[in-house]
């Protein structure tokens, strides 16, 4: 039963992997690479470790391929040509998939080579408590540098997309005509909502008489908020 | 042998729940247009079978016989691998809830527990399968090569992922308070006294109830989170180029995801099937069980019916800076509780003076 799942499972994440490398669409490349994850999560629960499985569903398939596929569709790419200055790389690559499968050959021998000593028989391997208990205690160390690690990586991609720098985030100014208020634009002006007409920064410069009024290309527009009056 | 009696058991259980869930979600639609033409002053589908009995019938049959379109410049296999994928989604969960107690089954002398299947991590398997289902709309919206299609499948993505955070962080207040992502056991210890005072939603988790209440809605993309098929500024959203059977199909994957949504709901909440005297009559808390469901079902339609949709940036604001920071508010609130012992000298203080007991 168990080797009949293996067998299903296995095949499918391999049937999948290579599709993922052979699509020319990146989109269908997703959906497979999507695909490879689910059949990995199958096999975890074949071998007892029904945590991991579903940590690997919520966060692979369910959030980092989310956002792939997002990217995908929101840059809408073209299918990929075939990398004609590649060519050279070619015996590099089949020289380095031999190497792979050495290796893979290797670890299968000397698994299957080497006496079978029983493991230790604990059946709380892979349960959500056992995993919890190990995180907190044996493994808090390192539990907590990747907690860190992470917090660093989302602070890192906030101050990246923050390319506005110190732009106050309601003043804002789009190309095209507009009436504004003059408190949004104008940092003196407190509670002043006089209504500014105009049609570019540069207009609203000289009407207030400031300089750095914030201004939004089309393509940032749809990221942010425009207060009009 | 016995395998294959195990095998046989859980097909036999798979098919029990599959035929419930879609009955009562086949009526859910019906009550849906029912009521919505209470609350809008008329009378809704009456005409098939007495008071529209058969309408989700004669609206089966009509979905199968409508002309199945596919756009020329459609991305043909996407195209087809999206309905099938919203449908399995939803459809998968419905194994791991417990429908009732532990039941003696009369003829072949078996005592069961009404819950197809139990493992460790129900709750995060429930959760890994929503997070999939996201695909379903992204790859619908994107394969329909339509702009509303995409716009729609754009805006669905990037709520789910959204409130699905808010949704997860909802729940984990639950999980610390009961120690186990197992929702059988959830749902027993919830029992208390007559069944009612042991709910997660009255003493426990009234806050995290109220962001899991909230994300769900999103999450389904109804009213008022409806952004993703906005009628007024969308067409249909991910499935404007969808027809017949196919539309059916994530029609269907839409009310299934509400009734999981709500059968969740119940289960975390409101004390899945306990209520007074289920200990007695074993088979009153399968009647619990979906009477809270329905609870909640008409909750949905009643929201349906009286408010207005949020507009996108509202909707994004109201769920990283409001119901986020509220969960994890929630997530601490609840483990200094747990920390401190203060729910156990509660419950301690309820038996003892109060009588009711756990």
């Amino acid at each position: 039963m168990v080797a009949l799942l293996f067998i299903l499972f296995a095949g499918m994440a391999i049937g999948c992997a290579i599709s993922m490398v052979a699509q020319r669409n990146p989109l269908y490349g997703a959906i497979s690479l999507i695909g490879v994850f689910i059949s990995l999560a199958c096999l975890y629960v074949t071998l007892a470790a029904p945590f991991i499985a579903a940590v690997q569903v919520i966060v692979y398939a369910g959030a980092i391929m989310v956002l792939v596929v997002f990217v995908i569709m929101l840059l809408n790419v073209e299918e990929e040509e075939w990398p004609t200055r590649m060519r050279s790389l070619v015996p590099i690559a089949v020289v380095l998939a031999a190497v792979l499968f050495a290796e893979a050959a290797f670890i299968i021998y000397f698994v299957q080579a080497s006496p079978s000593t029983p493991t230790r028989n604990i059946s709380d391997v892979g349960l959500t408590s056992s995993i919890g208990a190990g995180l907190f205690t044996t493994y808090l160390l390192p539990f907590e540098i990747t907690s860190i690690l992470l917090l660093m990586a989302v602070v890192g991609a906030m101050t990246l997309a923050r390319t506005g720098g110190l732009l106050p985030p309601r003043a804002v100014v789009v190309p095209g005509h507009q009436v504004l208020a003059r408190d949004v634009l104008d940092p003196r002006a407190v509670n002043d909502p006089e209504p500014i007409h105009a049609r570019t920064t540069a207009e609203v410069e000289k009407i207030l008489g400031i300089e750095g009024v914030p201004h939004v290309s089309d393509e940032d527009l749809s990221e942010r908020s425009v207060r009009i009056l | 042998m016995d395998d294959l009696i195990h095998v046989a058991w859980l097909l036999a259980g798979i098919l029990v729940a599959f035929t419930v869930v879609m009955t009562m979600v086949a009526y859910t639609v019906l009550a849906e247009r029912r009521v919505l033409g209470f609350i809008q002053g008329r009378l809704g589908p009456n005409r098939v079978g007495p008071g529209g009995f058969l309408q989700p019938l004669a609206d089966l049959l009509k979905f199968i016989f409508k002309e199945d379109i596919v756009p020329d410049k459609s991305t043909r296999f996407v195209y087809f691998l999206a309905p099938v994928i919203a449908t399995t989604a939803a459809l998968m969960t419905i194994v791991v809830y417990p429908f009732g107690p532990e039941i003696h089954l009369p003829i072949i002398n078996k005592t069961i527990p009404l819950v197809v299947t139990r493992f460790d991590v129900a709750l995060l398997y429930v959760l890994g399968v929503t997070s999939v289902g996201v695909y379903g709309i992204a790859l619908a919206g994107w394969s329909s090569n339509n702009k509303y299609s995409l716009m729609g499948g754009l805006r669905s993505s990037a709520q789910m992922i959204s409130y699905e955070l808010a949704l997860g962080l909802g729940l984990i207040g639950v999980i610390l308070q009961s120690g186990t992502l197992d929702l059988y056991s959830i749902v027993e210890q919830q029992s208390g006294h007559l069944g009612v005072t042991g709910w997660n939603l009255i003493w426990a988790q009234p806050l995290g109830f109220l962001i899991y209440l909230i994300a769900a809605i999103a999450e389904t993309n109804r009213v008022p989170f409806d952004l993703p098929e906005a009628e007024t500024e969308l067409v249909a959203g991910f499935h404007t180029e969808y027809s017949a059977m196919k539309f059916a199909l994530f029609f269907l994957a839409e009310y299934v995801n509400m009734f999981t949504v709500s059968m969740l709901a119940t289960t975390l909440f409101l004390g899945g099937w306990n209520g007074p005297f289920v200990h007695q009559l074993p088979w009153l808390g399968v009647f619990y069980f979906f009477g809270k469901v329905i609870l909640f079902l008409f909750l949905y339609i009643w929201l349906r019916g009286t408010l207005p949709r949020f507009r996108f940036d509202q909707l994004m604001n109201f769920g990283w800076k409001f119901l986020v920071p509220l969960a994890i508010i929630n997530i601490f609130l609840t483990a200094t509780l747990q920390w401190s012992g203060a729910l156990d000298y509660v419950n301690k203080f309820l038996k003892t003076s109060v009588g009711w007991g756990g």
